[in-house]
C-alpha cells in the first residue's frame, strides 16, 4: 500500500503529508521575556547548582537510589516515606489547578523544563547562527563550509550543554563530587554512562529538534488544560474590536480616516512565537501562554504612538466588555485546597517519626506453652533507625496482666540509618487470656531522645482455658 | 475525507511519540511503585542472583516495564487500524 502511494501521489495526500515546517522563534524583548529569563536563570541555576551543596558531610539533596534513602536538606527518606512523595504529588496537581485557572497556561510560558531548556538552545542558537531572518537564510543556502562550521559548532556547543545537563542529573542520584572524578578519569560504571547519556540524548532531542512538537503530540497537561479555564481565566488573547481591520498604514497615517483598526499586520506577533500560531485567530491549544506576542506587539503599539495591549493578558468576559473578575468561587476553593494539604504536609514532615517498627509473628506455632504452664508467643521484630545518628531502644510490652517480655536484651542499640531484627518472645499466664486472640503493644524509645518512639500492635495467641 | 484519511492526516512524529511516549511515562511510574514495595536485592536473593547492584536492577526493570507498555500501546494502535482498510488488497 505504501509502495503504491508513493509510486502515484495523490495531490490531497501530498498535502496531508507535508513536513512539520521549520519555526524560528525571532527574539524578543520585554517585560514577559524579562520574566522568563529570570524563570530559566533561577531554575536552570537550581538545577545545576544544588548537586554540588553539602549538608553536613554529605549532598544537600541526594536520591540515593543504591541505598534506597532520599536525603532531601537534613531528612532522610525511607520507601516506608512514599505517602509523603504522594502527598507532594498532589499538591503539585493543585497548584496547577490553581495557577491555570488563574491565569492559564503559567507552568508552561515560564516554568516547564521543556521551555526552560529550549530557551537556553534557542538562545545558543542565536548566538552562533543570528536571529531569525539570518537562520532561515542559513536554512535556505546551498551546503557550503561556512554553512557546515556554523551548523557545527551550534550542534557541539548544544551537546556539550546536553551532557553537563545528564551528567547533573545523574548528579542527583549519585554523589556528584565522586561522579566527577570518575568522569574525569574516564571510570563511570555502565549504567552512570548509560544515563548521562540517555539524559542528555533526551535534552540535545527534546530542546534542539522537537521542541513545540513536544508541547503539541507529548504533553498530557496541554490536552486538558482548557478543561480548567472559564470565562475569568487570563488567558493571552487579541482584541479584535480594537485590531480590525488591520492594515498596513504609515506612521502619520490616520488610520481610523482609512477604516482601520490598531493593527498594522506586521505579522511580528507570528514571527515571535515559538509554537507557530497567530494569536489574532483566537485562543488555540498550541498557545504556550509565552506572551512573546505581547511583548513584540507593544513595542510595535509604542512605535506606533498607540496604547499598549491589543495583545495582552485578559479573561474572555473582559473582551466582551463584562469587566474582570479574578478573585472568584473557584480560585479560594482551589486555594483553599492548596493551602490545606501543603500544612498538612508541613505538619506531617515537621511530626514524622523517624523511626519504624514492623512485628512479624512466628509462623511455625500458633503458641506454645513453657513448663511453667505460661503460654508464649514467639515474634521476630524489625526496628528501623531512619535517623543518621545512632540511637539505644528500650523494648516494652503491655496489653495483658502480667505480661513478660523475655529477650536476650530489652536495649537494643541500632546504628543511624540502618534496621535491627531480633526475636522476642512473650509469654502471660492463661488464666488472663480473655479470648484465644487479644492485642497487645510493643513499645520501643530512644533512651538518649524519649520523643523518638513507636507502637505497634499484635495478636497474642493462646488456650481459651476459663 | 474517509476514516482512513483521517488516521492517515496524524504526522509521523505523532504517531511515534503516541507509542512511545505514554509507555515511557507510564513505565517510570510502574518502576517506582514496583521498587518501592520491592527491594532488587531480596529479589535477587528469590531468584538466586548474589551480587545485584540495585541502580542497574533499576535501570533494566524501568527497561523491561518500557517493552511492556510499549507493546501494549503498539497493539492499540495496531487494532485501532480501521477494519476496512484490511480488506483493500495491496496494491488495489
Amino acid at each position: 500500500m505504501t509502495a503504491d502511494k508513493q509510486t502515484q501521489p495523490d495531490p490531497t495526500q501530498v498535502e496531508i503529508y507535508q513536513k512539520r515546517e521549520k519555526i524560528y522563534p525571532r527574539e524578543v524583548h520585554g517585560l514577559f521575556a524579562t520574566l522568563r529569563v529570570a524563570a530559566v536563570l533561577t531554575l536552570l541555576g537550581l538545577y545545576y547548582i544544588v548537586p554540588w551543596l553539602q549538608w553536613d558531610d554529605r549532598q544537600l539533596i541526594l536520591f540515593d537510589l543504591p541505598a534506597r534513602k532520599f536525603y532531601i536538606l537534613g531528612l532522610t527518606f525511607w520507601p516506608q516515606d512514599f505517602f509523603y512523595l504522594a502527598l507532594l504529588l498532589v499538591v503539585a496537581a493543585l497548584s496547577l489547578f490553581f495557577f491555570t485557572t488563574l491565569a492559564g497556561r503559567l507552568w508552561c510560558g515560564y516554568a516547564c523544563p521543556q521551555t526552560v531548556w529550549t530557551e537556553v538552545f534557542l538562545w545558543i542558537e542565536r548566538r552562533i547562527e543570528g536571529d531569525r531572518p539570518k537562520q532561515m537564510k542559513l536554512d535556505k543556502a546551498p551546503m557550503s563550509f561556512r554553512k557546515l562550521r556554523i551548523k557545527g559548532t551550534k550542534h557541539l556547543a548544544w551537546i556539550l550543554f546536553a551532557l553537563w545537563t545528564g551528567f547533573t542529573f545523574v548528579g542527583y542520584f549519585t554523589p556528584i563530587q565522586e561522579l566527577a572524578v570518575k568522569l574525569m578519569h574516564f571510570e563511570t560504571g555502565p549504567w552512570e554512562t548509560f544515563w548521562i547519556l540517555f539524559y542528555g540524548f533526551a535534552t540535545y532531542g527534546n530542546a534542539g529538534w522537537m521542541r513545540e512538537q513536544v508541547c503539541i503530540y507529548m504533553c498530557p497537561y496541554a490536552r486538558f488544560q482548557s478543561a480548567m479555564f472559564d470565562r475569568n481565566t487570563l488567558i493571552i488573547s487579541y482584541d479584535e474590536d480594537r485590531g480590525e481591520p488591520r492594515g498596513s498604514r504609515k506612521r502619520d497615517e490616520d488610520h481610523e480616516a482609512k477604516g482601520l483598526g490598531d493593527c498594522i499586520d506586521c505579522t511580528l506577533c507570528k514571527q515571535v512565537c515559538p509554537t507557530g500560531i497567530d494569536i489574532r485567530e483566537g485562543l488555540q491549544y498550541q498557545c504556550i501562554g509565552c506572551a512573546a506576542c505581547v511583548d513584540v506587539c507593544d513595542q510595535v503599539m509604542d512605535k506606533m504612538g498607540y496604547p499598549k495591549g491589543l495583545i495582552r493578558y485578559t479573561t474572555e468576559n473582559a473582551i466582551e466588555g463584562k469587566g474582570l473578575h479574578i478573585l472568584r468561587p473557584r480560585i479560594f476553593i482551589y486555594a483553599a485546597f492548596l493551602l490545606l494539604i501543603t500544612a498538612g504536609l508541613i505538619y506531617g514532615l515537621a511530626t514524622r517519626m523517624p523511626l519504624e517498627l514492623d512485628i512479624i509473628r512466628d509462623r511455625n506455632a500458633l503458641y506454645r506453652e513453657t513448663t511453667a504452664g505460661l503460654t508464649e508467643n514467639v515474634y521476630t521484630l524489625k526496628l528501623i533507625n531512619m535517623e543518621e545518628t545512632p540511637h539505644r531502644f528500650e523494648l516494652e510490652v503491655s496489653g495483658l496482666e502480667g505480661i513478660q517480655l523475655v529477650a536476650r536484651e530489652t536495649v537494643i542499640e541500632v546504628p543511624g540509618g540502618e534496621v535491627a531484627t531480633f526475636p522476642v518472645r512473650v509469654r502471660v499466664d492463661p488464666v488472663h487470656l480473655e479470648s484465644t486472640s487479644s492485642e497487645i503493644t510493643f513499645t520501643v524509645t530512644a533512651l538518649d531522645k524519649p520523643k523518638l518512639t513507636q507502637t505497634q500492635t499484635a495478636r497474642f495467641i493462646g488456650p481459651l482455658i476459663r | 475525507m474517509s476514516k482512513v484519511d483521517k488516521e492517515k492526516e496524524l504526522p509521523v512524529v505523532q504517531k511515534i511519540v503516541s507509542v512511545l511516549w505514554p509507555s515511557f511515562l507510564t513505565a517510570g511510574v510502574a518502576t517506582i511503585l514496583f521498587f518501592t514495595a520491592f527491594d532488587p536485592v531480596d529479589l535477587g536473593i528469590l531468584l538466586g542472583v548474589e551480587a545485584l547492584d540495585r541502580l542497574e536492577a533499576y535501570s533494566i526493570g524501568f527497561f523491561l516495564f518500557w517493552i511492556l507498555t510499549s507493546t501494549s500501546c503498539a497493539l492499540t494502535c495496531y487494532f485501532r487500524k480501521p477494519c476496512d482498510e484490511l480488506n483493500r488488497r495491496p496494491g488495489a
